[in-house]
């Protein structure tokens, strides 16, 4: 099962329309933004696995700082390189589409977080986040001392069973607080 | 190290370096980590078949709902659906129908919602601006755009129950009821006498004088008349009565269904608490983020934020660090600077009386003079809208608040002075309509109210709140044009140290979303007045949604300091029900105190606009009158009363238990993290002795 050539069949669109929760425009418009993506000799085979510098020239990824993680983390690749096939991709839009609902979104973004994939966000993950958030440049980068104790403070608000880490249900639970989080993970083709 | 096997069974569980599966069940996670850390180290986690134990749980919900919303690969998920759908489960038939049923009812609420993204007013547009500016700005125009749907909606409720009846029945002609005023009141002729100058019709125009306002803009033109059919009957002063005071409970009750959402998510979250670094961290990424620029910029916003929010805290400590005699001198310097402030208030309050007065005083001038003198009171306020929160925000910089309530007190500030300005207006035209209120004052004794200068006093009401709609709208263009534009090309072309000081315009959200709630505040006022005043404001604001959207993507620079977005819409909601109130009470007013005018419009022979209910209430039949009268009766209200007071109690009680049960399991969770560790150690103590047993085996060997 895979995509042909140029067209979705109507029992795979209603597949697709029941396992994600995207609508059918949106379906459609990801397959044609996909498979502008593919070269004319992949458009012919199925299930083709598109490289991630490929991806990212998307303009909805192209300029985000997470670009790299979301790819790996959608991924189903057997080399962890970061390709998706365009379930991966669908797989994708259906995280970040407005009709998700916030256990999922906080999944994901619990898992885009954890740099070092190894189920919690530690020190090392944390830094590396804000580092992303603030921008990687010596000039927007916090200085050593604000950075400590940034970290510091987020490990004492979230860290409800003081083990050091940050684990999915700690992080769920600060996310269920936030108002704005189910407005701003979203990504709209 | 001994802590790996445990970290390596964690691994398996998510499944991120080995690609194995993710449990389906979100909520049976915590339990099945738990339970199958130790156990699991050596199989796939994936589990194809949900255990049995889960299984009645599972079993009767939504099957295809829980799949969309579980974390695994596409793959996975047409697996799990292809063994689900290989399940026969023992259901009834009822199940079954009851489980087809909301299978498609969400199919018509995933049509529905795709159709009503297609049909939402401005959709892209609103989504480009969020993405370049961030979401304050995009909720000024959220905002603008709710505004516009209530308008646009109000008009429609007046057109059809008042304007069109009118329209439809004006051949019908008066009712004919013996009038027994004098006649001095009845006399209202407005209609231009003679030759009229062709500029007139402009100045006309702008102020709803000559020939506008003897038309359907305003109350004078309609008349009281009564059509009785045998079966069918409209009254039309009961209809405009009724249809006004429905309109203003329509808005609040679109303003509190708003509110509700947004008040819901504010109360959970507590409000914004400043120094909430993990909410900052892990939700302030806006992934709708387009372009190198916008991303730039945020990255800038969220550093400046955590900065600022670090910057706080050790304010704060040191403020708390502060020796009495420092204290009392930082509050001393408050409250002399919020004399300051309401003194300023004060000023300007009296110089809108005055221009009103003399605006009223010399209304009968001619030409360009003449409407500068009738535009006085709106010049002045406009002018004062400006300079004092300029001012203020001065102020408040001595003041040394913590920026985010610098904010919301300059907020208040200038909406306590848009709002009441606006009140002020409405007094000095009530002292001048009603003679201060008293009635035996020479003008007012004859017809209650002062019939020379106002012969038609609802409809100058009408004009008054038409003309500052109009002027608000109209120094919104000029302000773009004559100082945005220019101000832009200042800075772009002229390389200066002064035109980089000044800078790129910002697009301050709470200035703007201030003008918003006046205008519609104006409109609310003049609504009763002036029928049409809603589908003016519809087309006012649809203009300046244009024009502002045009002024921020050319002449704006994004702000650096957000406006959280979320709490700043409920906050913006406050304010507009601030604004419905002051109208509310201006309309309560008018029904009931003032003698409508008697030379015209639809209640000019009752003593007051509201004694038309009771008139008409006795023309109903006996059972509805019993009806009304045990309704408003004591006999019902008391039990209404105390049945609203045992559901708020109950709803009380539970929100404590929630309360109650929220920390229960947070202490929970801290006594079961600490087990965890305990039971990590006792691993690595067994393991370690193993290690040394197995050792010293070996070496005896």
């Amino acid at each position: 099962m895979g995509t042909t050539a140029s067209q979705l069949g109507k029992d795979l669109l209603s597949e697709y329309q029941e396992l994600t929760f995207l609508t059918k425009q949106e379906i459609l418009l990801a397959h044609k933004r996909f498979t502008e993506l593919l070269t004319k000799d992949e458009k012919e085979l199925q299930n083709t696995r598109v490289p991630t510098e490929r991806i990212l020239t998307l303009p909805e990824l192209k300029s985000n700082p997470f670009r790299k993680r979301i790819c790996h983390v959608f991924s189903t690749s057997e080399q962890k390189d970061g390709s998706l096939t365009f379930e991966d991709f669908l797989d994708l839009l259906s995280a970040f589409s407005d009709s998700a609902t916030l256990e999922i979104k906080s999944h994901y973004a619990f898992r885009i977080f954890d740099f070092d994939d190894d189920g919690t966000l530690d020190r090392g993950d944390l830094e590396k986040l804000v580092n992303c958030l603030t921008g990687e440049t010596d000039e927007t980068r916090l200085t050593r001392d604000e950075m400590r104790q940034l970290i510091d403070n987020i490990l004492e608000e979230s860290d409800i069973d003081k083990d050091g880490t940050v684990n999915l249900s700690e992080f769920q639970h600060v996310i269920s607080r936030s108002p704005d989080f189910v407005s701003s993970f979203k990504i709209v083709l | 190290m001994a802590s790996e096997p445990w970290r390596q069974g964690a691994r398996e569980v998510y499944g991120y370096t080995e690609g194995n599966g993710y449990p389906g069940d979100q909520q049976s996670l915590r339990l099945r980590r738990v339970s199958s850390q130790v156990s699991n180290q050596n199989y796939p986690q994936f589990d194809w078949n949900p255990p049995p134990a889960e299984k009645d749980e599972e079993g009767n919900r939504g099957q295809p709902r829980d799949l969309r919303g579980s974390p695994l690969p596409m793959a996975l998920k047409r697996a799990v659906r292809q063994v689900q759908q290989m399940q026969v489960p023992v259901v009834s038939s009822r199940e079954s129908w009851k489980r087809k049923k909301t299978k498609s009812l969400h199919k018509l609420k995933d049509n529905a919602r795709g159709w009503l993204s297609f049909v939402t007013l401005w959709s892209k547009s609103l989504q480009k601006i969020g993405g370049n500016f961030g979401g304050g700005v995009q909720s000024y125009f959220l905002f603008l755009r709710f505004l516009v749907v209530l308008n646009f909606v109000s008009f429609l409720l007046i057109a059809g129950f008042v304007l069109i009846p009118s329209i439809v029945f004006r051949s019908v002609g008066d009712s004919l009821v013996n009038s027994t005023g004098p006649k001095e009141c009845m006399e209202y002729d407005p209609n231009p006498q003679g030759l009229v100058v062709f500029y007139n019709y402009f100045l006309n125009l702008l102020s709803g004088t000559g020939f506008m306002e003897y038309s359907y803009l305003f109350y004078g033109y309609y008349n009281n008349t009564t059509v009785e059919d045998s079966n069918f009957s409209y009254n039309i002063p009961l209809a405009y009565l009724f249809t006004a005071v429905f309109y203003f409970t329509f808005c609040l009750i679109c303003i509190i269904a708003r509110m509700g959402t947004a008040a819901r998510v504010v109360m959970v979250t507590g409000g914004s608490a400043v120094g909430n670094y993990s909410m900052i961290v892990f939700t302030s990424w806006d992934y709708g983020c387009l372009g190198d620029r916008a991303t730039k910029l945020k990255q800038k916003n969220i550093h400046y934020r955590l900065q600022v929010d670090l910057e706080e805290e050790s304010i704060k400590k040191r403020a708390a660090a502060l020796t009495l005699g420092q204290k009392i001198v930082l509050y001393a310097l408050r409250v002399s600077m919020c004399f300051v402030s309401f003194g300023l208030i004060i000023a300007a309050f009296y110089g809108i009386f005055v221009a009103t007065d003399f605006s009223q005083k010399n209304s009968g001038e001619q030409g360009i003079l003449g409407l500068i003198f009738e535009y006085l009171p709106s010049i002045v306020i406009t002018a004062g809208n400006f300079l004092v929160p300029l001012l203020c925000d001065q102020i408040a910089l001595i003041e040394r608040y913590a920026p985010s309530t610098t904010v919301i007190v300059a907020l208040l500030r200038a909406v306590f002075l848009r709002l009441v300005s606006l009140g002020v207006l409405l007094f000095t035209l009530w002292s001048q309509i009603t003679c201060v209120g008293e009635t035996t004052v020479k003008d007012c004794t004859l017809c209650q109210y002062n019939y020379k200068v106002y012969p038609c006093w609802e409809t100058r009401v009408g004009q008054e709140m038409y003309k500052l709609t109009l002027f608000d709208l109209l120094i919104n263009i000029v302000v773009l044009i004559l100082v945005e534009f220019p101000r832009r090309m200042v800075v772009d072309n002229w390389s200066s140290k002064l035109a980089q000081w000044v800078g790129r315009q910002e697009f301050v959200v709470p200035a703007n979303v201030l003008g918003l709630v006046y205008g519609q505040t104006v409109v609310w006022t003049g609504a009763l007045f002036c029928p049409l005043l809603p589908l003016i404001n519809t087309i006012k604001f649809v203009l300046l949604f244009y024009f502002k959207k045009i002024t921020l993507f050319y002449n704006c620079r994004p702000a650096l300091k957000t406006f959280r977005s979320t709490t700043s819409t409920f906050f913006f909601l406050v304010v507009l029900l601030f604004g419905w109130s002051l109208a509310t009470v201006v309309m309560i007013y008018s029904l009931s105190e003032i003698r409508p005018s008697m030379g015209c419009g639809p209640f000019r022979f009752f003593p007051s606009m509201w004694s038309i209910v009771p008139k008409s209430f006795y023309n109903l039949s006996e059972i509805t009158q019993e009806f009304l009268f045990f309704i408003g009766s004591q006999a019902f209200s008391i039990p209404l009363f105390a049945l609203s007071c045992v559901v708020m109690c109950y709803f009380v009680t539970l929100a404590s238990v929630y309360g109650k049960s929220v920390a229960l399991l947070r202490a929970q969770l801290k006594l079961e993290g600490r087990d965890k560790q305990f039971l990590v150690k006792q691993i690595e103590e067994l393991s370690r002795q193993h290690q040394i047993l197995k050792h010293t085996a070996g070496a005896h060997d």
